[in-house]
């Protein structure tokens, strides 16, 4: 067993200020309202020379323009959550611990190639999701999560791998690290066991006789001579994320950053469950009513944030908005599975049809589905029906766009390049139709005489004709008026 | 440091004013030899903006590529047209040997939309070919250069549709044509390409379809699995003996 512990002794504090740093000096505030103490502070507080655990009213005097955000415990615990299911993509085994997470990635070393790259790209993931964590990475999660918070407190663990080395590497940590009563710390200070080493000096049955059986059961536990099982976390089977934005925000611009976190922090989730996301919504909070809803929909599941952010800078690029925003959302009822795209050796033909649906979308995603799409030849000898629209991004339809290659394409006679798209009745001239002059005849007839079915009847006879400039197109007359001669296409 | 003139010569994109640039540019043939014989690089280039000057639709200005634009859209490419004139006709793409099912058409609802679907085309590499219909282009020179760096980036083959008017101002394409039809015959003009310019127009004898003798029975392809091939005409297999 290998346990990473992640510990985030400023959560209150980025959860206030994950969307965007701010500037100027900020604490969280807890403790009864008659008098409220920091519990968190910013660089710029720190300072001001604002310190932990002093009165509110006593760090406005030091820094005049403090922000004071009271703690909320709720968000705090989503955030943890939130956490936890974004860590499922590193391993199934996340428990969630009153400041942090641990989580058991013995079997999840070869797939990221050892403990050290591992945890790199926890670190590295974190940071990208905006919080701050200490990392320790022991062989019991107690000894992870003091390892963690000995980093918290400035101190270097090295990372211990073997139950061998625990006794050795843990030695020099002090015994306030675990979060024991403060009334048995306060007897073993007076005993002088200060440090990790002294107490397993100790007997063990004397230990569970003076300061009760859970010390030695903790102790037990760290050490690894008594099994310490978690529950794993399991996430919900939807997605719903908010982030309050540090000051309100006018233009669109300045939501990609903390949006961008969201999509981070989705993906993340989408990983550990082996999902994708194929609709999902951003809604943006202008104030107690008002919201702009931007309904984001896929053709196959996605989930890398980075294309999910594309198409939605696009969305959003196109909004008129109301009012400023002030909290952002990412929401998500469905996850669906997520088939991985294998990538080959060579960039092939997979990857590029790939590619080409992710642009699709991107596209309709700016213009509109109704303006982007693939056409087909449809099974009608009416012209205006002998195509149809294959539609590429629009939701539902899936991958038609991809529709059957068009093995079996019946032959046709002659049929242009461009079709107009309701046929144009052109002027006459002593009985001869004129497009830009004269024009002659080269082919023809070809009588379609269909749809007598349905209702729209056609009977037509096409020709092929030229004018003195050389442009030809295809021109028909009806039977009911044979004079009357419409231009249907243009052979470009 | 000196280099004389044979050594610049041989560095790619240098290329004497009198004679084409032959070396190292990728192009796709257009299926006209004639043609193919006075392009740079052989054949319709490719990565880069190229523009087909026209007056007047129905020249066979589309057909003319045809070949081009189904090579360039091997390997599931996607042929983009962008703002086109008219639909599209499905039936007659098939017939002229396009992929259908890689084909996009972007109706753009103004200029600068088109603008940028082109340019997100050129540059994402999944198009093979990106057509776009503009006119009044005269005054975005800038905007021209930009798709000529996004064809250059998406390696994708970009041709611009517009008037011959435009003839008249300069543009980055490296390759301009000029079409008109001059009865069975497009004659094709060169104003502009990476070598000289062509001094005589090139007359391209391109019946129509209805001006071509009707042609014989066509032969089923050979993969076609209905069809029973004799075993003595399979390919036989070869095993290397050691």
């Amino acid at each position: 067993m290998l346990w990473i512990a992640l510990e985030l002794p400023a959560l209150p504090l980025q959860v206030v200020e994950r969307a965007g740093i701010s500037p100027g000096p900020l604490v969280i505030a807890e403790g009864p309202a008659q008098r409220p103490l920091v519990a968190c502070l910013n660089a710029a507080a720190e300072a001001a020379g604002v310190r932990e655990g002093q009165a509110i009213a006593a760090a406005r005097v030091l820094a005049n323009d403090l922000r004071v955000v009271p703690r909320d415990a709720a968000a705090e615990s989503e955030a943890l959550q939130r956490l936890a299911a974004w860590a499922g993509q590193f391993t199934p085994m996340v428990a969630i611990e009153p400041t942090g997470l641990v989580l058991e990635v013995e079997g999840s070393l070869r797939l990221f190639r050892g403990a050290a790259r591992l945890v790199s790209a926890i670190r590295r993931g974190i940071r990208e999701l905006g919080f701050q964590a200490t990392v320790g990475v022991a062989p019991t999660p107690l000894a992870a999560r003091l390892f963690a918070r000995a980093e918290a407190q400035g101190r270097a663990v090295r990372a211990c791998v073997a139950l061998a080395d625990l006794r050795e590497r843990a030695g020099d940590l002090p015994l306030f690290l675990l979060d024991w009563p403060a009334k048995t710390l306060a007897r073993l200070t007076d005993l002088g066991v200060l440090r990790w080493r002294d107490v397993l000096g100790l007997p063990a049955e004397g230990v569970a006789r003076r300061f009760g059986p859970e010390i030695a059961l903790a102790i037990a536990r760290l050490m690894g001579t008594v099994a310490d099982p978690r529950e794993p976390y399991t996430p919900p089977p939807r997605f719903h994320a908010r982030l309050e934005l540090p000051a309100e925000a006018d233009g669109v611009e300045s939501l990609l950053f903390p949006l961008r976190r969201l999509l981070v922090e989705f993906e993340g989730a989408l990983r550990g469950r082996g999902a994708g996301v194929q609709s999902l919504a951003i809604v943006l909070e202008h104030n107690r009513r008002q919201r702009t809803r931007v309904p984001l929909d896929f053709a196959s599941p996605e989930r890398e944030a980075e294309f999910i952010l594309a198409i939605a800078r696009e969305r959003l690029g196109r909004l008129q908005l109301r009012a400023a925003t002030r909290a952002l959302i990412v929401h998500a009822d469905a996850l669906l599975p997520y088939v991985p795209r294998t990538k080959p050796w060579l960039p092939g033909a997979q990857e590029q049809a790939l590619e080409g649906e992710r642009l699709v979308e991107r596209l309709a995603a700016r213009l509109g589905h109704d303006r982007v799409f693939g056409i087909a030849v449809g099974n009608d000898h009416r012209p205006e029906r002998n195509w149809i629209p294959a539609f590429a991004g629009k939701p539902g339809t899936g991958s038609t766009f991809r529709h059957a290659k068009s093995g079996a394409c019946p032959r046709f006679s002659l049929r242009p390049a461009w079709l107009l798209h309701r046929p144009q009745k052109l002027i006459t001239q002593e009985g001869r139709p004129m497009l830009q002059g004269v024009l002659e005849l080269r082919a023809g007839p070809e009588r379609i005489e269909a749809g007598w079915w349905d209702g729209d009847e056609v009977q037509r006879d096409y020709f092929v004709a030229t004018n003195a400039r050389g442009e030809a197109c295809w021109i028909y007359r009806e039977h009911r008026d044979p004079a009357a001669w419409y231009l249907h296409g243009l052979f470009a | 440091m000196k280099a004389t003139v044979a050594e610049l010569v041989q560095l790619p994109g240098v290329w004497r004013g009198g004679e084409l640039e032959l070396a190292r540019l990728p192009s796709i043939p257009t299926g006209h030899p004639a043609l193919d014989a006075e392009l740079p690089g052989g054949g319709w280039p490719m990565a880069t903006l190229s523009e087909v000057l026209h007056d007047g639709v129905g020249l066979g200005e589309v057909t003319l590529l045809a070949n081009a634009l189904a090579r360039a859209a091997e390997g599931e490419r996607l042929i983009t047209w962008i703002h086109p004139p008219h639909l599209p006709y499905a039936p007659a793409l098939a017939q002229a040997g396009l992929p259908l099912s890689q084909c996009v058409v972007v109706r753009p609802a103004d200029r600068e939309d088109a603008l940028w679907a082109a340019e997100q085309s050129l540059k994402s590499g999944a198009c093979g070919a990106v057509m776009l219909w503009m006119e009044h282009f005269a005054e975005e020179y800038a905007w021209l250069r930009r798709l000529q760096m996004a064809a250059n980036a998406g390696r994708a083959m970009a041709v611009l549709f517009r008037s011959t008017a435009a003839e008249r101002h300069s543009s980055p394409a490296h390759l301009r044509i000029v079409v008109s039809r001059i009865g069975r015959a497009l004659e094709i003009r060169i104003p502009k390409r990476r070598g000289p310019p062509l001094e005589q127009p090139l007359r391209l004898d391109l019946p129509r379809a209805w001006e071509r003798k009707p042609a014989p029975v066509q032969p089923v392809p050979a993969n076609d699995p209905a069809v029973f091939v004799p075993a003595a005409k399979r390919p036989a297999l070869h095993i290397a003996a050691r």
